[in-house]
């Protein structure tokens, strides 16, 4: 692999080709959501483990630092034994929700960390499907517990809220704070990639909404839950195609489109080695998820007790609370980003991730469904993918000009809490059959 | 003329409706009209051109020359092949020889011309009563190549009338395959599949046509920059937005209302109100498009030697021979869509598939076919201005032409046709009008667009696959996949 890339890098040089491709081959994988990331790490400090005498030892206290220490979200580890200690010793339910919550921010985080530090040894191609796909490992492990649990609206309204975060929440405060930040200069970015994002997501709104207004139009009286599950499906399949040929346009025809820009500081030329070795990332990797999987499992089976105690509604806490707590890390990089006059990587991040919600998270949860024997559908009930259909058209009326200023990302904020307002007032009863918490199609509705 | 009045109106009784009868006494009104207007714009040309001679404007007069080389022209003509005309020199008599070579020019001079045969076998079947699935079969197998040869027709009598009319020709009978389907349909009191198919119709040109188009040309060209003028797609999409409007209102309306009986008919008087607003709206885009702004929609220069366009700067059959073909060739496919309307049911029940997937789905696919191998192999060639025009302005014709033709048709007849197409057959209309305007509003293209609007429409088809609403609820249980 080490051949390979010395050779193109030859190559390039002696084609005098100074263009991007040549620096970049050698850091694999930069993709948005790694360099967000990578703003939230700390370098870490080897003076302190090499007072320790054992060379064992040491790499394994080197290792250990690097992992649990390298971010300034490591305040919130503590959260996590709490948690399980909490389970354990039976405290109120609404404490083991809030501190899984806790917990689950760096760990979402550290997972992002450690699939960039494989993708070193794996090369680009697979180093980029893994971080697209562990990119939301927190989103897609809840999404399956849920699943699991037969908690099917949470599902749906989780993985809902994590699109709409994207779109409006962290699209919205990092075009507001770097449009505060840069007021004097001119915003630009590439808006080509914004293109291919907007078109997936209008696929995948397509896909929502045909199943929902079969059911609206279908005569009362008829039974369509079997028509619109196949419908469902074999949407699901389509938006699996989609997300297949555009991780092939991302990562192979048409990279140029999707390079980050150039940093031109100290601190990124640093991370061109991984800092911990193949299988001990690996291994972390490993242990990481399964303690995501814990707490996610956590979070899951006490939703209803905490939505009880403090007095929220369940589409709440699933549409708005979780997906904040998910994309926590990835929010605060975009901003960072932002600030620093650079929309392309905070565009790379909030659309890549709701692409990658929309058309793989989703369809992958339904055809999970499918092979569990669940009845899962696309039909995420009328208000759900009305707030969806909307958002999808504003944020790409709002991209489509390739500049940005503060007020645009004003409306999005904006946007974000009149739907979270919606969904706060909106309380849905809690009723036996899982299948329809959402609101019926009234048959007066029909009558015309 | 007269002989072609009789020969409708012959058609047109055996069925008993009076009122078609009327209604063909307006087309055959139309097309006076139009004879008249182009040999007024004969005379009127050639003095036009003397004068642009004069004054040196040579980009004029070779444009002028093209006279109707819009891009449905450039698209089919890719279909064509050249005769050949050593087989037909042979033929001692003269006037044999060149009835032989007018035959030969019609009939075999395109690639699809292997599907002719299945007219006659059509019209066989109907006769001796063969299973009424085969009838359907057939007349849709019989329509594609009659379809093409309709446009390469119009386009050779659009040499004698001059531009402005041949254009004209070209728009009205670049759908004449929907239009003559959907008259027929409304006839017999079809109108949910005159709703269904003239709706099937602009979803397969929004997104089988162009997603088709744009994807094999993305992969054709994977190195270049494929660009397009975007001031051409801009006008026809707001067009289409303005046809969205039409339909989504009376929708609207409906649902609004306090009951059915209340609302059907001002929802009638605002659909055919509406559809007067998007005929005036169809008549200023034809003056944009063939008078005031031609320049940006003009097809591209070929600056290869490009065979194919340059040796049909000539007509290859005369004008009045070019007219008779045409006059038959529309009976043929009347007889043909007469067919097809009225054994859809039959064909339906006997496939297992829904009235509306064979509407929405099938017959566009049949009646499109031509001009969408055009708009691939334009793709193909980096010419997406060309494919672009035939895509969306196939579109933009049958929302802002046939289907409010079709409403006024029925206003005539004296049945309720409205624009309410059902909300979820208006649904995806929308959704495909903002997909395609999201995906042309920026000049360039690559094969991921062409792949999402594909992907598009195979969800809608298999939306409308599993949707069995026309038929009763007991089909629901038999179709479904029991899970477990």
């Amino acid at each position: 692999m080490a051949d390979e890339y010395s050779d193109q890098e030859v190559c390039n040089l002696e084609n005098g080709e100074a263009n991007k491709g040549s620096g970049k081959e050698i850091w694999n994988v930069k993709t948005p959501q790694t360099m967000s990331s990578s703003m939230l790490r700390k370098k870490s400090d080897p003076m302190l483990v090499s007072n320790v005498r054992f060379n064992i030892l040491r790499q394994f206290l080197a290792n250990l630092q690097e992992v649990i220490l390298g971010t300034k979200l490591a305040v919130l580890f503590p959260a996590i034994p709490l948690a399980v200690v909490a389970d354990f010793y039976k405290f109120g339910r609404p404490w083991i929700f809030a501190l899984s919550l806790l917990g689950l921010t760096p760990l979402a985080e550290r997972v992002s960390f450690l699939t960039e530090q494989i993708a070193y040894f794996t090369g680009p191609t697979v180093g980029g499907l893994l971080n697209a796909t562990c990119g939301n490992a927190t989103e897609l492990i809840i999404a399956l517990l849920a699943l699991y649990q037969n908690k099917i609206n949470v599902l749906k309204y989780s993985l809902l809220g994590s699109i709409l975060s994207n779109l409006l929440l962290v699209l919205g405060t990092s075009l507001l704070c770097g449009g505060l930040a840069n007021l004097k200069k001119e915003q630009r970015y590439d808006r080509k990639q914004a293109d291919v994002n907007s078109l997936l997501l209008l696929l995948g709104l397509l896909c929502h909404m045909l199943p929902l207004m079969f059911r609206y139009s279908a005569p009362p009286g008829t039974f369509t839950a079997n028509s619109t599950l196949q419908l469902s499906r074999a949407s699901s399949i389509v938006m699996l195609v989609a997300y297949i040929s555009y991780i092939v346009f991302q990562l192979k025809t048409h990279r140029q489109l999707f390079e980050s820009q150039e940093e031109d500081e100290e601190e990124e030329e640093e991370e061109e080695k991984a800092v911990i070795g193949f299988w001990s990332a690996f291994s972390w990797l490993v242990g990481m998820t399964a303690i995501i999987a814990l707490l996610s499992e956590y979070v899951v089976g006490t939703i209803e007790a905490a939505s009880d105690s403090w007095g929220i509604s369940v589409s709440f806490i699933s549409i708005i609370l979780l997906p904040i707590v998910g994309n926590a890390a990835e929010h605060a990089g975009s901003i960072i980003f932002a600030f620093k006059n650079k929309l392309d990587i905070s565009l790379g991040v909030a659309l890549g991730s709701a692409s990658q919600i929309s058309m793989f998270v989703v369809p992958l949860c339904v055809i999970t469904a499918w092979i569990m024997g669940v009845s899962m559908d696309l039909d995420f009930s009328l208000l759900e993918t009305g707030s969806l259909a909307f958002t999808i058209i504003i944020t790409a009326f709002t991209l489509q000009d390739g500049t940005s200023h503060y007020m645009k990302g004003v409306i999005l904020f904006l946007c974000y809490i009149a739907i979270a307002a919606c969904f706060f007032v909106h309380k849905i009863p809690q009723s036996e059959s899982t299948n329809n918490l959402g609101a019926k199609p009234s048959i007066r509705f029909m009558a015309a | 003329m007269n002989s072609y009045l009789y020969s409708i109106n012959l058609t047109l009784i055996s069925t008993h409706k009076e009122k078609i009868t009327t209604f063909s006494f307006v087309i055959t009104e139309f097309l006076l009209i139009v004879i008249a207007i182009q040999v007024w714009f004969r005379t009127t040309m050639a003095s036009q051109e003397q004068w642009l001679l004069e004054n040196g404007n040579l980009k004029g007069l070779s444009k002028e020359n093209r006279h109707g080389r819009t891009a449905h022209n450039m698209s089919s003509s890719s279909l064509r092949k050249k005769s050949d005309l050593t087989l037909v020199s042979k033929v001692p008599c003269n006037f044999l020889r060149q009835l032989l070579a007018n035959l030969q020019e019609v009939f075999l001079g395109t690639k699809l011309s292997v599907l002719f045969p299945a007219i006659p076998l059509a019209i066989i079947a109907h006769c001796y009563g063969f299973g009424r699935p085969w009838v359907f079969g057939l007349s849709l197998l019989g329509l594609t190549p009659l379809a093409e040869r309709v446009s390469f027709l119009t386009e050779q009598i659009a040499y004698y009338t001059g531009p402005t009319v041949g254009g004209l020709l070209n728009a009205t009978c670049g759908n004449a395959t929907e239009l003559i389907i959907a008259i027929f349909a409304l006839a017999e009191h079809k109108i949910d599949v005159v709703k269904y198919s003239l709706l099937g119709s602009i979803l397969s040109n929004l997104l089988l046509v162009l997603g088709t188009s744009l994807f094999c040309g993305g992969i054709a060209n994977l190195k270049k920059e494929q660009k397009y003028d975007r001031r051409q797609a801009d006008v026809n999409t707001l067009l289409l937005l303005l046809a969205l409007l039409c339909h989504m209102l009376p929708l609207l309306f409906r649902y609004a209302g306090a009951s059915a009986a209340l609302t059907a008919d001002p929802t009638l008087q605002l659909s055919r109100a509406a559809s007067i607003v998007m005929l005036i709206a169809y008549l200023v885009y034809i003056i944009f498009q063939l008078w005031t702004h031609r320049q940006l929609f003009e097809a591209e220069e070929d600056s290869e030697v490009d065979d194919d366009v340059r040796a049909e700067e000539v007509p290859v059959i005369g004008f009045w021979s070019g007219f008779a073909w045409l006059v038959g060739m529309t009976a043929v496919i009347a007889l043909l869509s007469e067919y097809v309307v009225g054994t859809i049911e039959d064909a339906s029940e006997s496939w297992g598939i829904s009235v509306s997937f064979i509407s929405i789905i099938l017959l566009p696919i049949v009646g499109n076919a031509a001009e969408h191998a055009g708009a691939v192999i334009f793709a193909f060639k980096n010419k997406l201005d060309i494919t672009l025009g035939v895509a969306l302005g196939s579109a933009t014709q049958i929302a802002l032409f046939v289907v409010p033709l079709c409403v006024v048709v029925a206003w005539m007849m004296g049945i309720k046709m409205d624009l309410n197409f059902n909300l979820l057959e208006t649904g995806a209309l929308a959704l495909s009008i903002i997909a395609t305007a999201f995906t042309l509003q920026d000049g360039s293209s690559h094969y991921l667009k062409g792949l999402v609007l594909l992907l598009c429409y195979i969800v809608i088809a298999a939306c409308f696959f599993v949707s069995q609403r026309p038929l009763g609820p007991a089909n629901l249980v038999n179709f479904g996949i029991q899970s477990s």
